[in-house]
């Protein structure tokens, strides 16, 4: 079992991230949080020492003195909740779109070569792009904030789910068909667990286009929102809010990954960068 | 090398015959197959021998039902006129990794087996090829001789009446292969299924089939009877005078593409 483990952990290290979890307990784990350790004492210290206006930049013991007030009046979670549930709206249609055109596309010919062409076409266009026509037809309601957002998750997730079902080992579906699997069945046991890393490879990359499409999207045009309270912060000079949208535009992104991270561990486990041991 | 827990369920021992006649394929204006006659009896053991690109390949996707665009006719012969499956071994195990190794062996049974009755099977069919306890596993922690054991295993689950290998024992090396061919001759002699083999290895070739055949110009070039008793021992006289030739037969059939060019 620890042979196994060892042999795993010692034959890939690209990803370390997954791996190298016990090593962070242990007194060498701290030398990656030195820096950003030492930068926060500066950046307090030049602060408290009147060198660093707080108009510039607020000390980061302002920064949660605000994130405490707006906590207690209830405005942080609001706005959090909002700029979450547009993110994961916009994520859930689509990526649904996404995934649906990357299946059959993936899976028939006539379905990719109907429409293929026009989706790499539209590829081209930034999403952020859209923004003015997007206000003209939606104006700063929340159907503007969904469209961006799927039409900019769309397309990591439609190459993606394409890619990874056109790359699927020949080999297998064949030996799969010669025992009788074909249809549902044979997507099921064969194609889906085949294409399933490049997916999830695709949504990450999703993740990271669905903050930044937001963030963008609420800090232009918007009445509510993380993007919203840093731009109507910034009206009032209240630099710590704005620094604390910042800090919790960064904290959303990094716990979205980690989800995708878990699901990876979860759903890849049979993947040898993914696998920590023996399958009970 | 046992296979108790295979023979516990055997209810009756026949395998397939199979009959081919005037077989023909081509690719575009490559003929490979130009009139293939063969007759195989039920529980036989073939090896097809030929050169590199002579079409063997080829004629075992036609007779395993994997390619449906030949001429002539081919005919399978289920025991007692039921009709069969082939199932095919492959030079490359194919075992999904996203399955453990049990549920790759539970493959073998089809899209709809009760989950149960699959488990029970496989867990057979493993305990046959002796990696019993390994069945929870991820098959890629296996060696290649291991894998291939599990490919067997799941080529053997359903108790198919046909079998053909294409080369199956090919990437292993010599002495992982040598236990394989007992392996496969224990199984072979308790299931009484029929098997077809191609090899390229003359002596695995004479150490397993009551038949081989030579595979020249897309026809049966040779058709040869291995009288030999079993278990066959590969040091014998007469064993290394057929090995002669079948080798030197082998080395003057030109084969359609040649290999080289001098
Ligand atoms: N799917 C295919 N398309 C075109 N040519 C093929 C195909 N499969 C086999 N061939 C050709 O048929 C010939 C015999 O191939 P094969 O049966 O694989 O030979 P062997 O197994 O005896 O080495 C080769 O010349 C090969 O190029
Ligand atoms: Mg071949």
């Amino acid at each position: 079992m620890t042979d196994l483990a060892l042999r795993v952990s010692g034959k890939r290290v690209g990803r370390g991230g997954a791996l190298a979890l016990p090593s962070r307990l242990s007194p060498k784990g701290i030398v990656p949080w030195l820096l950003p350790l030492t930068i926060l004492i500066v950046w307090q210290a030049s602060a408290s020492l009147g060198q660093l206006p707080a108009s510039i930049l607020p000390a980061p013991s302002e920064v949660l003195a605000a994130a405490w007030r707006l906590l207690r009046s209830g405005e942080l979670a609001t706005n959090a909740g909002v700029s979450f549930s547009r993110a994961a709206s916009g994520l859930i249609v689509g990526g649904t779109i996404a995934f649906s055109f990357g299946l059959s596309n993936g899976l028939s010919r006539l379905s990719e070569r109907a429409t293929d062409t026009t989706i790499q076409m539209v590829r081209n266009i930034p999403n952020l792009a859209l923004i003015p026509l997007v206000i003209l037809w939606f104006g700063i309601e929340e159907g503007a904030k969904l469209f961006l957002v799927s039409f900019g998750v769309f397309f990591p997730i439609y190459i993606n789910t394409f890619h990874g079902i056109r790359t699927v080992d020949p080999q297998l579906v064949e030996m799969a068909r010669s025992y009788g699997f074909s249809g549902f069945a044979l997507f099921r046991r064969v194609i889906l667990p085949g294409a399933l890393p490049s997916i999830l490879v695709g949504l990450r990359y999703a993740l990271g286009i669905m903050w930044l499409t937001l963030i963008v999207a609420e800090t232009i045009a918007a009445q509510s929102g993380l993007g919203y309270m840093a731009m109507s912060a910034r009206e009032f000079m209240q630099t710590d809010v704005v620094v604390l949208a910042i800090l919790i535009y960064a904290l959303l992104g990094k716990v979205a990954d980690s989800a995708v991270r878990v699901i990876e561990r979860l759903s890849l486990s049979w993947h040898p960068a993914y696998r920590k041991g023996r399958r009970a | 090398m046992t296979q108790t827990a295979f023979k516990q369920e055997r209810v009756s021992a026949a395998g397939a015959s199979v009959t081919l006649r005037g077989i023909t394929r081509r690719f575009g204006n490559n003929s490979v197959l130009e009139g293939v006659d063969l007759d195989i009896k039920p529980g036989e053991f073939v090896a097809i021998v030929g050169k590199s690109g002579s079409g063997k390949s080829t004629l075992l996707r036609v007779i395993a039902g994997l390619d449906h665009d030949f001429g002539g006719a081919l005919t399978i012969g289920g025991a007692g006129g039921v009709k069969t499956t082939a199932r095919i071994m492959y030079q490359e195990p194919r075992l999904p990794p996203w399955a453990s190794i049990i549920d790759n062996v539970a493959f073998g049974l089809g899209p709809t087996p009760s989950r149960q009755d699959a488990l029970s099977k496989a867990r057979n069919a493993l305990e046959a090829v002796h990696l019993a306890d390994r069945g929870p596993e991820w098959p890629d922690v296996l060696s290649g001789g291991q894998k291939q054991r599990v490919a067997l295993a799941r080529a053997l689950v359903s108790r198919p009446d046909l079998l053909v290998l294409d080369e199956p024992l090919g990437a292993l090396d010599a002495l992982t292969r040598i236990g394989m061919q007992s392996l496969l001759e224990n199984v072979w002699q308790e299931e009484g299924f029929t098997a077809i083999l191609v090899t390229h290895d003359v002596t695995e070739a004479l150490t397993l089939a009551d038949r081989i055949v030579l595979i020249e110009n897309g026809q049966i070039a040779l058709d040869l009877d291995v009288p030999f008793p079993r278990p066959r021992r590969r040091g014998s006289v007469q064993f290394a005078a057929l090995a002669d030739e079948l080798l030197s037969a082998l080395l003057k059939s030109k084969s359609q593409t040649e290999e080289y060019v001098i």
